[in-house]
């Protein structure tokens, strides 16, 4: 069973992605904050992580620029995130991030960017 | 005497030097000098305003005194009865009355005042023409001295206007940083309203797709029928925040174009699907040739939007079972796209108004529908940012024809 962390600190969006993979069958993992989320990558490995951008204590970028300065291997990205400005996909793009959906989100096609990240 | 006016004449400049810098009375002056050179006489200088004379200055060190109301009397009498420059010309320049020596004060042929000796002993040949050569030479100085004043009242007043002008200047550029910075806290205000409004959106859509897609059990027909409801209020809830954060990126000019090469038809295509919730509701035709075959040169999400647009428009003022036509022309690289309805149609007095912001025409069918009124002012920046035009024919109740025409966009 393939294993995706999600953080995001809203508890109703939380629940609606969990919800949505764990139907899925994926193994799920919940991170309400960058921080929590950074130590959860330390100890476990992941097959897809799902981030917010906004965050408490550690933004999403913040997070992603902290793991590369540190070498660690990262696992496959999608950042959903309610920022609609062209400057965060960008910054995304800059750090190999191309799966940026915007939320709301489409969840057949979120569904459909998770499959095709990393298979059933 | 040669020596006489040449002391005078220094005399004179020395006087504009000192009462410019002193600013102390240069007739008064004058006067003073001219008595110190001719003894125990009374002088003044009068000057012609308005078909009048109007003393100078005067000033009296004999038993005169008295004669000088009936003097500039004469004076007057002297000057106005020679009205004519060519007779002044002609006629004597100086003019004796009892011990009262009058002489013009003139610029070539142009009197300008008149000044009086007045003396208790008699009046010689030799003080009369002293006293006329220094009255020609005081006639210049008086001139250079009134222009002067002029000149520096002119100055004066220049500098003032020249300060003010650049106080108002200050005061508009601050209200125009003031202004720019109200606008960027306006904008970066609406990107985050925008950022708090999508998250809880986020689950409202999500929450009720996924009730849609039944995947967690089967709803019956009121339950199906209320999640579509929810379903396309949100939509048209995202539809405004979208308007609203558009708007702001397009007043920063933080709108960023990037063109590919695109299928027009796949597009529409694609937009039509989308808004299929909205015009099936009403059941509306939406009809377009499918196999319209053309390559452009355009913003994907742009071109997108542009459509979503006028469609959602068009569906939103076309009656149940109305019809709406996408149609596509090409000619040479130009790519014209119309997007027609048989709605309600827009009065001719809106046409110049309604591609403005916060527009929202009165009437009944658009009373209980709700829009930022950006929405079409949007579709014109976007249309204008691929270098295209938008126009409209309408006419209230046949229907409305939104025409647009890209040139040099097909590939």
């Amino acid at each position: 069973m393939k294993k995706i962390l999600i953080v995001e600190d809203n508890e109703l969006n939380m629940k609606l992605f969990f919800d949505i993979l764990t139907y899925q069958n994926y193994a799920v993992e919940k991170s309400y904050d960058g921080q929590d989320a950074y130590e959860k990558l330390k100890i476990n490995t992941y097959d897809l992580i799902i981030l917010d951008i906004q965050l408490p204590k550690l933004d999403g970028f913040s997070l992603i620029e902290k793991l590369k300065n540190e070498n660690a291997t990262l696992c496959p990205i999608i950042i959903v995130s309610a920022c609609a400005m062209d400057l965060d996909k960008q910054k995304a793009a800059s750090y190999g991030i191309n799966d940026y959906l915007t939320k709301p989100i489409d969840i057949n096609n979120f569904i459909q960017t998770v499959k095709q990240k990393i298979g059933k | 005497m040669e020596k006489l006016l040449s002391e005078s004449l220094n005399l004179i400049d020395d006087i504009i030097n000192d009462t410019q810098a002193k600013n102390i009375g240069f007739y008064q002056s004058v006067l003073e000098m001219m008595s110190s050179l001719y003894k125990n006489s009374s002088l003044g200088i009068f000057f012609c305003e308005n078909s009048d004379l109007t003393a100078k200055s005067i000033l009296n060190k004999n038993k005169c005194l008295e004669n000088y109301a009936i003097n500039s009397k004469i004076a007057y009498d002297f000057i106005n009865s020679k009205d004519k420059i060519k007779e002044i010309k002609t006629k004597k320049d100086e003019f004796l009355y009892s011990n009262s020596l009058f002489v013009k004060l003139a610029i070539k042929e142009s009197v300008f005042g008149i000044i009086i000796l007045s003396t208790d002993n008699d009046i010689t040949d030799e003080l009369k023409t002293s006293f006329l050569a220094l009255a020609q030479v005081i006639s210049y100085k008086i001139k250079d001295y009134e222009l002067n004043e002029v000149f520096k009242i002119q100055l004066k007043a220049m500098q003032e206007a020249i300060i003010e002008k650049q106080e108002a200047y200050e005061i508009i550029k601050k209200q125009h940083k003031k202004l720019q910075e109200l606008d960027k806290t306006k904008n970066l205000f609406l990107a985050n309203i925008s950022h708090e409004l999508r998250t809880p959106l986020n689950a409202i859509i999500g929450f009720s797709q996924a009730l849609d897609s039944k995947i967690f059990g089967d709803l019956n027909e009121k339950q199906s029928e209320y999640i579509k409801d929810i379903q396309i209020s949100s939509l048209h809830l995202l539809g405004m925040i979208n308007e609203i954060l558009d708007i702001s990126k397009l007043e920063a000019h933080a709108m960023k174009f990037s063109p590919i090469e695109l299928n027009p038809n796949q597009t529409i295509q694609e937009v039509v699907n989308i808004l299929e919730p909205l015009y099936k509701n009403k059941n509306i035709e939406i009809i377009f040739d499918p196999k319209f075959e053309c390559k452009i040169q355009a913003d994907y999400q742009k071109f997108q939007q542009i459509l979503y647009n006028l469609l959602s428009n068009a569906i939103k003022f076309t009656k149940e079972n109305g019809k709406i036509e996408i149609i596509q022309l090409k000619k040479d690289k130009t790519y014209t796209l119309k997007i027609k309805d048989n709605g309600i149609g827009i009065d001719k007095k809106y046409h110049n108004k309604i591609f403005k912001k916060f527009v929202h025409l009165n009437n009944v069918y658009t009373k209980n529908q709700n829009s930022t009124g950006l929405g079409l002012t949007i579709t014109k920046e976007l249309v204008k940012l691929h270098k295209g035009k938008i126009s409209l024919e309408s006419e209230v109740n046949k229907g409305t024809t939104f025409v647009m025409e890209f040139k040099n966009i097909i590939l």
